[in-house]
């Protein structure tokens, strides 16, 4: 009797996963190539994209964004931002950019860069309202916008 | 006297490796003590405390400025910053903060090739 029951319970949760699944991947086919990273974005989280860099394009690639994915503590979520973009004098990274999308202020720091310092990164601590996406662009002397982007729950408000 | 800063607001250092080749890329790391208050907590009393925080920092090596960060209350109470620097040249490497009160904290610490 017992048995069967948890038996009924985990194929019902088998079947519901797999309808999610497909669920999720139905809806990433209808949208097709125009799924991106930004299509889940709180409409002030790109307002904040667009006051900074207009209609430029931001692209996948060439950073790497490490981060938690469950913060212990909110109040001081460690960040590691870098990217594998040349830092000479005729091409270099010239800023990287940190975002976090339910943060009450949502660009948390700009970090300008120079072709002195011989590669780019950034290693710092942040502060998380709630569970987030954390977005990172690297902005390079030409003018390029590159991007990655992580979700970090946390327990506790720690914008204190 | 400010409110609520604590007593070593402004204690700052700056971490560099042991020995430092010429022309190596190395790895600086700089801390500052500071409250950096959003301007949402409150004190014992209930009061909420006004916000106030590190807004920029600039980094100057042999004199030359080689980075400057903008920063936010969103950025961790006693703010720690680890970045890339090419050890070129010996000379000093100083960095500022400044917080929203204009206060400027500076740090400076020596470049110098090993052997």
């Amino acid at each position: 009797m017992h048995d069967q029951e948890s038996t009924g319970r985990r194929s019902f949760l088998r079947a519901a996963v797999v309808a999610l699944a497909a669920l999720s991947l139905s809806g990433r086919d209808l949208l097709g190539a125009a799924t991106g990273p930004g299509d889940d974005m709180p409409d002030a989280a790109k307002k904040v994209l667009r006051e900074r860099f207009g209609t430029r394009p931001i692209k996948d690639g060439h950073v790497s964004l490490d981060l938690p994915e469950v913060a212990p503590d909110s109040r001081e979520v460690p960040v590691f931002i870098e990217t594998d973009l040349p830092m000479d004098a005729e091409r270099y990274v010239k800023a990287i950019h940190l975002i976090v999308d339910h943060n009450p202020d949502i660009y948390v720091a700009g970090f300008e860069l120079t072709p002195a310092l011989g590669k780019a990164s950034i290693d710092t601590r942040i502060k998380m309202r709630r569970s987030s996406q954390v977005r990172a662009i690297v902005e390079t002397s030409a003018g390029e916008l590159w991007w990655a982007h992580k979700l970090v729950y946390t327990t506790l408000n720690g914008c204190v | 006297m400010t409110t609520a800063a604590t007593p070593l607001t402004g204690d700052a250092r700056i971490l560099l490796p042991p020995a430092i080749q010429k022309d190596a890329v190395i790895y600086v790391r700089a801390l500052v003590a500071h409250p950096m208050y959003t301007g949402m907590s409150r004190d014992e009393k209930g009061a909420l405390i006004p916000e106030y925080y590190i807004k920029t920092v600039d980094i100057t090596y042999g004199g030359h400025r080689v980075a400057r960060f903008e920063w936010t209350s969103g950025i961790s109470r006693d703010p720690y910053v680890a970045f890339p620097l090419r050890a070129s040249h010996e000379g000093p490497l100083q960095v500022a903060w400044t917080d929203t009160k204009g206060r400027v904290y500076t740090q400076t610490a020596a470049i110098s090739f090993a052997g």
